[in-house]
């Protein structure tokens, strides 16, 4: 299994910086991709981050009420090691097919 | 104490130095020993840093070993390559990546102009020992200009040297190699091979240099390199059911060809079949036939059969898997070779 950590992606308009309002997942659970992680509060708004990814959450940074900085880790997914890049997909390894037959008189001169 | 037990305790200690990886942990634990044993190393390249590369091969290396010597680098590989130059130019080993083989080509001026001929024009007094990693090859269905084959593009230039592994071993080993060379090498790593698992010995590299045999047969030579060797295992095993004994050469350098390894297998099975995912035309595969019949021409019971991907640019995820060589297509190229007469 590896470790992927998530930090508080620039949330735009020149913000630094978000407040923790509430966590809607705990350590522990398994998300999907665009599940709601948490809402935040900036000066401009309060929003919910999507998870950018599917994964079991192992850790979460930052209480209701505490600020994180952009850039700062904010949750961490555990994922199997063979999860794809962020490009693609894994191939699979399928047992190998085939139609064609070989067919040969092999003269052993 | 018995000969047996000797011989068990010895193959204990070498089974503690083999582990069971997937490619890309053993690029990554090949980065990081690389990292810790010479400090003139850096790393670098789009997302290469915090995030650990989009196929997770520099994953935990700068937490490791510092924001100074593994780094992320802007969308601009002719900046990435630029700077190897400068950084090789100031006593430094740069490890650059570009994240896919498609976005080498705005870095070509850099890679051909620069690090390819540094050497020659200064006369030797400005090597450049750069190891660039490319994720090459198809086969993970991704989009444009993430599945280019561009071997014969870098091998045709003078001053590079171009190798791909074909497994975890040679991944780890051939990287660690290529690092400590001191010239410029081309580092292709098959991106859907990434995953599969095999067994790394870490103490023993065994040969570095030139092409490996990874199955031995009597009746006809398979040459490959990067991913569509272990195609050429399977067609291999297939062939087998018909009674046909195929060896595979894994030819692993690109540039400089092992021609010697080419006129042993082929001068021993007398047939020989090339595969390649990169289009036929100008393709390696006709520098590899061209080397095999000045060494065999005398004995070979046919003409070398080129199996590869088409004259067409490289196609989207839904029909890579008619554009790659697939085991039909490279049983008839075999069939083909089988069937030939001198007229």
């Amino acid at each position: 299994m590896a470790e992927i950590s998530f930090p508080l992606p620039d949330l735009g308009e020149g913000l630094i910086e978000a407040t923790v309002l509430d966590w809607l997942v705990s350590p522990g659970d398994q998300v999907e991709r665009n599940q709601p992680l948490v809402e935040l509060e900036t000066s401009k708004s309060a929003l919910e981050l999507p998870s950018p990814q599917a994964g079991k959450v192992i850790r979460i940074h930052g209480a209701p009420g505490e600020t994180i900085n952009v850039g700062e880790p904010l949750v961490v997914f555990e994922v199997p090691d063979n999860t794809a890049g962020i490009v693609g997909t894994v191939p699979k390894d399928d047992a190998p097919k085939r139609r064609v037959r070989l067919s040969a008189v092999l003269d052993e001169d | 104490m018995s000969e047996s037990t000797t011989a068990l305790l010895e193959a204990g200690a070498r089974d503690e130095q083999s582990v069971k990886l997937s490619m890309q942990q053993a690029l990554n634990r090949a980065l990081d020993e690389i990292l810790s044993t010479d400090p003139k190393t850096v790393v670098f390249g789009e997302d290469c840093g915090q995030l650990g590369g989009v196929f997770r091969i520099t994953d935990g290396l700068q937490a490791k070993h510092g924001e100074s010597r593994v780094f992320d680098t802007p969308l601009a590989e002719s900046g990435i390559l630029g700077m190897s130059v400068g950084l090789a130019m100031a006593g430094f080993h740069p490890i650059p990546e570009v994240q896919f083989d498609g976005f080498a080509y705005p870095a070509i001026n850099q890679i051909v102009c620069q690090i390819a001929r540094m050497n020659y024009r200064s006369r030797g007094t400005l090597p450049m020992p750069i190891t660039l990693r490319v994720p090459s090859f198809g086969g993970i269905r991704a989009p444009e200009h993430h599945g280019e084959s561009l071997e014969a593009l870098f091998a045709h230039v003078p001053g590079l040297k171009v190798v791909s592994p074909s497994d975890p071993h040679d991944a780890y080993h051939l990287l660690k190699y290529a690092a400590s060379r001191p010239d410029p090498v081309i580092f292709m790593e098959p991106k859907s091979r990434y995953w599969q698992k095999g067994d790394v010995d870490t103490s023993d590299a065994g040969p570095l240099t030139g092409a490996r045999i990874v199955r031995p047969g009597r009746h006809l030579t398979l040459v490959a390199w990067g991913a569509m060797v272990a195609r050429c295992l399977q067609v291999a095993e297939l062939a087998a059911e018909d009674g046909i004994d195929v060896e595979v050469l894994d030819l692993r350098w690109l540039k400089p060809i092992d021609a010697e390894a080419l006129a042993t297998s082929v001068g021993k099975t007398r047939r020989a079949v090339v595969v390649h995912e990169a289009p036929l035309t100008s393709g390696l595969g006709a520098e590899v036939a061209q080397l095999i019949t000045q060494s065999c021409f005398d004995t070979l019971k046919a003409p070398v059969e080129r199996v590869t991907g088409f004259d067409v640019p490289y196609p989207s995820g839904d029909l890579e898997d008619e554009y790659i060589p697939n085991i039909d297509r490279i049983l008839l190229g075999i069939q083909r070779v089988l069937e030939y007469r001198r007229g």
